[in-house]
């Protein structure tokens, strides 16, 4: 089976420092690949470069057959290349009804009815409650947004990303900053949603990646490493001289 | 569900509302000492819809434009004009003609302002406002210059053939007024709370994440940028046909910074707000203007403290009654 997505040496530059130099990788339809490395290793710059967010130096990024590398952002969303932010990145003045609905009008159109109401768009109501109903949100939907925990923030950038109709998700570190439970629900959201889409993961939980992914890009200092499966990235020496050369690199990546 | 139930309470809350201001509105004539008054509230109404069009601009699209009055101007200038060499009794048309025209004008450069953000934006709406300020001193064959556009007929407000009365006369002008505006506040309510007024929402409160869930933020900028330069058009048009002139005064920076003023005093994204705003700094202005020339050094000192002191304005301040809010 091709890819969905894959970078062919994709490059990024600042300044004299290449936070990204030559990344080839490509990512499987319905698989939760993950990506890890330690910090400054360039994982948040290859979800930027593939999303839009980051113009690239150099290389290309290929997306259902098509080089979307110039592309503007919102064209890429629009064909399902959704993503969440490390820095909880949503609409704090809005309810979290209204966060998740206004990304699922974007994705459902009838943004140009003047004169309509917005419940009249009904299917993107529809939508927008089972999309929170799944993420365990329906009881928190219309709280001002500001008024959640952190937490409960975090899943509702998963939320507002999904209700763009993702074909790949990348998520960018999901649970930072989540208590052990909630990391355990949202590891069980995001592993569900690998078998529905592909889903990039970029966490620095590692029990969570081990767990879930079914293969492990491992960056260091803006390339790439080693992949393979959460047994064979366990046991990579190299991995293991990139986390500080320590034995027990795991428990090391959580202190970052 | 609990939101679309929520949203219709509320819905008639503000229909209530907006009858009862159009009540008092139409027989505040009768309360009025005599024409000055009628005049002065005029001018308040058609400030308060400039005030209301920068409204959906700077407090639901979140794009601060520094000279909006430009916009009043270029629509005074064409509706004049317009019926000047044009077709003297046409008001309607006259109207229509301004709307599409300065439209035409806003969209090149609303075009380019998009490109940017923030400061920027706010610096290029500086920019071509002087520019635009300058044509309507300098082009003296056109504009009449520093004189302003004098001489221009006064049509007769008509509805559907039918003639109500000359757009002279003061107290037809203060209801065609109104009723202009009524419609302008009832159609702009409507397409703030429409989808799109959903995705400008959306821009205003985070606009990277708002292109990252799908929307060519630029295109919508846009659309918001035409309406609100679109019913400043209106504004534009009301102004001179109850002034019977327009001069390039009213497209100062100064004029610029008064109407922001008003948006700021009575409250960002209410839309009702703006009125309030333009009320209060229109009545202040005439107040003050007649104790003393240097009437911008009160004016100044009052906006400085409400500022201060009210921040969200008078719309923060039915925010804070109303559901007992922090401010």
């Amino acid at each position: 089976m091709s890819p969905i997505l894959s970078t062919s040496e994709l490059s990024r530059h600042f300044g004299g420092v290449a936070a990204l130099n030559l990344v080839s990788v490509a990512i499987e339809d319905k698989q939760v690949r993950s990506i890890i490395g330690p910090n400054g290793a360039g994982k948040t710059t290859l979800i930027n470069a593939i999303t839009g967010r980051l113009p690239v130096t150099s290389g290309t990024v290929t997306y259902l057959g098509q080089d979307i590398t110039s592309w503007p952002i919102h064209d890429r969303v629009k064909r399902g290349l959704c993503r969440t932010f490390q820095i909880t990145s949503v609409f704090k003045g809005l309810t979290a009804f209204e966060n998740v609905r206004i990304a699922r009008q974007a994705h459902k159109g009838g943004s140009l009815r003047l004169f309509a109401s917005r419940g009249s768009l009904k299917q993107v109501t529809e939508d927008t409650w089972a999309i929170l109903e799944r993420v365990g949100l329906t009881d928190k939907a219309l709280a001002p947004c500001s008024s959640l925990a952190h937490g409960d923030q975090r899943v509702l950038e998963v939320a507002i990303a999904l209700a763009g109709g993702p074909r790949v998700l990348m998520l960018d570190e999901p649970a930072a900053g989540m208590s052990p439970t909630e990391t355990d629900q949202v590891a069980k959201l995001i592993s569900d949603l690998g078998r529905e889409m592909a889903v990039v993961l970029v966490e620095h939980d590692m029990e969570m990646v081990m767990s879930i992914s079914d293969r492990i890009t491992v960056l260091h200092q803006g390339g790439i490493i080693a992949e393979g499966t959460p047994a064979e990235i366990s046991d990579n020496e190299q991995v293991k001289d990139a986390y500080l050369g320590s034995e027990k690199w795991a428990p090391l990546v959580a202190l970052d | 569900m609990a939101p679309a139930a929520g949203a219709r309470k509320h819905n008639i809350k503000e229909a209530l509302l907006f009858l009862a201001a159009l009540g008092f509105m139409m027989a505040l004539p009768m309360w009025l000492p005599n024409r000055f008054y009628i005049r002065l509230v005029n001018e308040i109404m058609i400030y308060g819809l400039l005030a209301m069009s920068l409204d959906v601009l700077l407090g639901y699209t979140g794009l601060l434009s520094f000279m909006h009055t430009s916009y009043l101007g270029i629509g005074a200038y064409i509706t004049g004009l317009f019926l000047m060499h044009v077709a003297p009794g046409s008001l309607w048309l006259a109207i229509l003609v301004a709307v599409a025209a300065t439209m035409l004008v806003a969209w090149p450069v609303g075009w380019v302002q998009v490109r940017t953000g923030g400061l920027p934006f706010a610096l290029l709406t500086l920019a071509f406002g002087m520019m635009y300020f300058t044509v309507a001193w300098k082009w003296y064959s056109l504009t009449g210059g520093d004189d302003g556009l004098m001489g221009m007929p006064r049509p007769d407000i008509t509805f559907f053939g039918l003639t109500l009365a000359s757009s002279g006369d003061s107290h037809a002008m203060y209801y065609f007024t109104l009723i202009v505006v009524a419609v302008c506040l009832l159609l702009t309510w409507r397409v703030i709370h429409s989808p799109l007024g959903a995705v400008l929402e959306a821009i205003r409160e985070n606009e990277e994440r708002a292109a990252f869930i799908g929307y060519d933020v630029r295109r919508y900028k846009l659309l918001g940028w035409m309406i609100a330069c679109g019913l400043a058009a209106v504004s534009g048009s009301l102004f001179i046909l109850y002034k019977g002139y327009v001069g390039p005064a009213t497209m100062d920076a100064f004029a610029g910074a008064a109407v922001l003023m008003m948006v700021l005093l009575g409250g960002m994204g209410s839309l009702w707000g703006p009125f309030v705003g333009a009320a209060i700094f229109i009545f202040m202005q005439d107040y003050i203007s007649t104790m003393t020339e240097n009437w911008e050094i009160f004016v100044g000192a009052v906006v400085i403290l409400l500022v201060l002191f009210m921040p969200k304005g008078v719309a923060g301040l039915g925010g804070l009654l109303s559901r007992g809010q922090k401010a």
